[in-house]
């Protein structure tokens, strides 16, 4: 519980960050045009990546801001992604704080999303909404879907959840697929393809603004505890100096016309920074799993 | 009376009508059944060209158990309102994918959902990205029973995908639901190994709306076509059977009516019913003649016969009339009574001498004369009438045309135009007229006597010639009497006919009674 209050202290303080830094962030841009080579950012389906109208708005606001050209780019899959930051293929990335604490060496955390006033998130167990399914014991034997191995939400906080319940996770249902996306994961649910699925509390949450109709078709039956919101990270790519740039970048955006209609199209309230010990709950449940092999 | 059913009336429009009805349903029907037909095969078009596009990535998706990326291509962006039924098998038979997953689970067997699952028509594969498309086909010839028909023109490069050309043969009739199903099956090939089968269950269902929406506006369409045509065939109808229902009316009036004073219109034309109509028209004509001639014949047999009785009777009384007359000239003779005697003999005198008269009336004795006619004795005639003309105000046209000599008896001829003159101006009134023409063909002489005047009841008609067969009130007399007579000796014919107020006697004699007479 003392990592709790001490989190919610220093998310506290940092709020007012960006407030103070941003003025000097927008006048200090011009100044830092050595930029070189374009911004790689590397998106995955911790948000809703299918909104191409969105992800061109925000790189161009992220360009303008910078006054370098940042370069969104897509992966379906969360390893894709991790790959081609570790091998310097991409600057920073969006990404789940599984894969983060997996790299926590080779990786720093720029900022933070903040959802609901808090940089926290949950795992959630749905089914349909008709199914008689009342919590995750009854799905034994069932068709699961998973949504990446490498996420937190869809796949390591089940995993773990099960095996502190005695359960092997490999065996407990007759069947598991990948979606490879929280949305597809919900979509799968709502469809019937499968009976159940773990899915991240915020993108469902986000998708049910987009596609309300997909609240009576789902239902939530188990909830994790709150989980550091996937970060966005920067790989060993990144110049120290664009990594601050970017920081200030990110935690101004909230304080900007622009940048707050994109947050609202993201259903976020800003970003902020934060320690790593944000995802020390992560870190412990990937160490219990003993960070076994892929599937 | 015919009942309304049975009769033509009702039948030829009712029978047109439903000619009308029947064509109208069964064209409705037949562009029904003929869209139904083009929807189903578009459809199964359809299906193939799809499953055809997504077998490459299907084969991957199978082989890299990427149940997701099967599912994403298979649910299309429709979701689950795509009519087409997509369910995707594994190699072991089993569903890997389908748009419909409630029903078609994952893992499922195929065998229990999908019955002949195992009939191959179409085929596609997947060749491996190293391998051309030549290899895929060549390394599959057993799989390919009509390799022939295969359009091998569709492959893509780095898959090749072939499929047969005529669709009737893949599509198999399922009839499980109230729908009726096809299944259309694209086995799933990489380097000649199976890897999956895709099927389409294709149903009826998702047109059935249009079809029945098409069918509604047939009916529709045919509906108002029928609304117009419906009266006019109804007309039409109407009026070819009228001819032969005036035929018909005809025809029942003849059981029930006199042949002589019916008047039928009978119809008339070239067509069945025209010739009907007049072969009837002729029949009537026949049978009113024949009743006619019946009627003539049983009317001089009662005449001579009426004849021969009062010639016999004459005679019977002529005999001892004689003797009386006789008796009572000699009484007289030989000694002259007192005058009550002689009152009493007068008066049987003149009783015994009326009733010889009337007797001799009786008895015509039409070749007493041998003198014969002459035009003078026509005029004569016109000469004696001439007193009663005055008398009554009457006019008399004459107009006799006497050319060929004959051998008639004068004497009988002028007291037969007599009687008729007297006859006719008698009828005639004081207001109305009277008409003589006399004319001669080769061998007869033609009286016609008419007059318009009083009209002549036809039941007097009957039995005019008979003697006193004048009725209650007019002066019984033998006068047409004696005319039947004198005709009947000279072989001759005398005919009445009467029409409102004309009356008209047409007497026709032999010019030589002897010469004719056999």
């Amino acid at each position: 519980m003392t990592s709790w209050s001490r989190r919610t202290f220093i998310t506290g303080l940092l709020a007012l960050g960006p407030s103070l830094i941003a003025p000097a962030t927008a006048r200090s841009a011009p100044d830092r045009a050595d930029c070189g080579e374009a911004l790689r950012f590397g998106v995955t389906p911790v948000i809703l990546d299918n909104q191409v109208g969105f992800l061109n708005r925000w790189s161009s606001w992220l360009s303008a801001r910078l006054g370098c050209p940042v370069e969104l780019v897509q992966r379906t899959r969360y390893q894709d992604i991790l790959d081609l930051l570790l091998r310097e293929q991409l600057h920073l990335a969006w990404i789940c704080g599984y894969p983060y604490v997996q790299q926590q060496e080779q990786l720093e955390i720029l900022a933070v999303p903040r959802w609901h006033g808090q940089p926290l998130y949950r795992s959630e167990i749905i089914v349909a909404g008709a199914s008689p399914v009342q919590r995750l014991e009854d799905l034994r034997g069932g068709l699961f879907a998973w949504t990446d191995p490498l996420s937190n939400s869809g796949w390591l906080y089940p995993h773990f959840l099960l095996h502190d319940r005695g359960v092997d996770p490999d065996r407990f249902f007759r069947r598991s697929i990948f979606t490879w996306g929280h949305a597809r994961s919900v979509q799968a649910v709502a469809d019937g393809l499968v009976d159940g699925a773990a899915v991240d509390s915020y993108v469902r949450e986000t998708l049910l603004l987009y596609k309300p109709a997909l609240a009576q078709t789902t239902r939530v039956i188990e909830r994790s505890p709150w989980f550091g919101f996937p970060p966005i990270v920067a790989g060993p790519a990144l110049a120290a100096a664009h990594r601050s740039a970017i920081r200030s970048t990110l935690l101004g955006q909230s304080s900007d016309a622009a940048g707050q209609a994109l947050l609202a199209d993201l259903n976020l309230d800003g970003f902020s920074i934060e320690h790593p010990q944000l995802y020390v709950e992560i870190a412990a449940m990937a160490e219990r799993l003993q960070l076994r092999p892929q599937p | 009376m015919t009942p309304l059913v049975a009769s033509y009336r009702v039948r030829v429009p009712l029978a047109l009508s439903m000619t009308a009805v029947m064509t109208a349903t069964s064209m409705a029907l037949a562009l029904g059944l003929q869209t139904l037909h083009n929807l189903r095969e578009d459809q199964g078009r359809d299906a193939l060209q799809l499953g055809h596009a997504m077998a490459g990535l299907l084969v991957s998706a199978l082989r890299q158990d990427d149940v997701w990326l099967a599912y994403s291509l298979l649910r299309g962006p429709d979701g689950a309102d795509s009519q087409i039924t997509w369910v995707l098998a594994d190699a072991r038979g089993r569903v890997f994918a389908s748009n419909r997953p409630l029903r078609y689970r994952l893992d499922q067997p195929l065998a229990h959902t999908l019955p002949a699952a195992d009939a191959t028509s179409a085929t596609a594969s997947e060749s491996a990205p190293d391998g051309g498309p030549e290899t895929g086909a060549a390394a599959r010839p057993a799989n390919r029973p009509d390799t022939g028909s295969a359009v091998n023109s569709a492959s893509g490069p780095g898959s090749s995908v072939s499929a047969t050309a005529d669709l009737g043969a893949q599509v198999l009739a399922l009839q499980d639901d109230a729908a009726i199903r096809r299944l259309v099956h694209l086995p799933l090939d990489s380097e000649g190994t199976r890897v999956g089968d895709l099927f389409a269950v294709l149903s009826d269902r998702p047109f059935l709306a249009r079809f029945y929406e098409i069918l509604l506006g047939g009916v529709l369409v045919t509906s108002a076509v029928l609304a117009l045509l419906l009266p006019f065939g109804w007309l039409w109808g109407r009026r070819m059977v009228t001819p032969l229902v005036r035929l018909a009316e005809c025809m029942r009036r003849v059981e029930r009516e006199d042949l002589r004073s019916l008047e039928c219109p009978v119809p008339t034309g070239d067509d069945e019913i025209g010739q009907l109509g007049q072969r009837f028209a002729a029949m009537l004509g026949a049978l009113s003649e024949q009743a006619a001639l019946e009627r003539r014949v049983l009317q001089s047999e009662r005449l001579a016969a009426v004849g021969r009785v009062a010639a016999g009777v004459a005679h019977e009384i002529n005999n001892p009339l004689g003797g009386m007359l006789m008796a009572i000239d000699t009484y007289r003779g030989r000694r002259a009574g007192d005058a009550g005697t002689d009152r009493l003999l007068d008066l049987l005198d003149r009783g015994l001498q009326q009733i010889q008269e009337t007797i001799s009336a009786l008895l015509v004795e039409a070749r007493a004369d041998h003198r014969t006619l002459k035009t003078s004795d026509f005029e004569d005639v016109r000469t004696l009438v001439e007193p009663q003309l005055t008398r009554r105000g009457t006019t008399l046209t004459w107009s006799i045309r006497l050319q060929t000599a004959s051998s008639l008896p004068a004497t009988p001829v002028r007291q037969l135009l007599l009687n008729l003159v007297l006859n006719a101006i008698n009828a005639a009134g004081e207001t109305g007229s009277a008409a003589v023409r006399i004319d001669t063909t080769v061998d007869q002489l033609l009286i016609r006597v008419e007059n318009r005047g009083r009209p002549l009841p036809p039941e007097r008609l009957e039995h005019l010639f008979e003697p006193f067969a004048a009725p209650r009130g007019q002066t019984p007399g033998l006068g047409l009497w004696v005319c039947y007579q004198i005709v009947s000796q000279l072989h001759g014919r005398i005919e009445v006919a009467a029409q409102d107020d004309r009356t008209r006697v047409d007497v026709q004699l032999p010019l030589h009674p002897d010469t004719t007479d056999d």
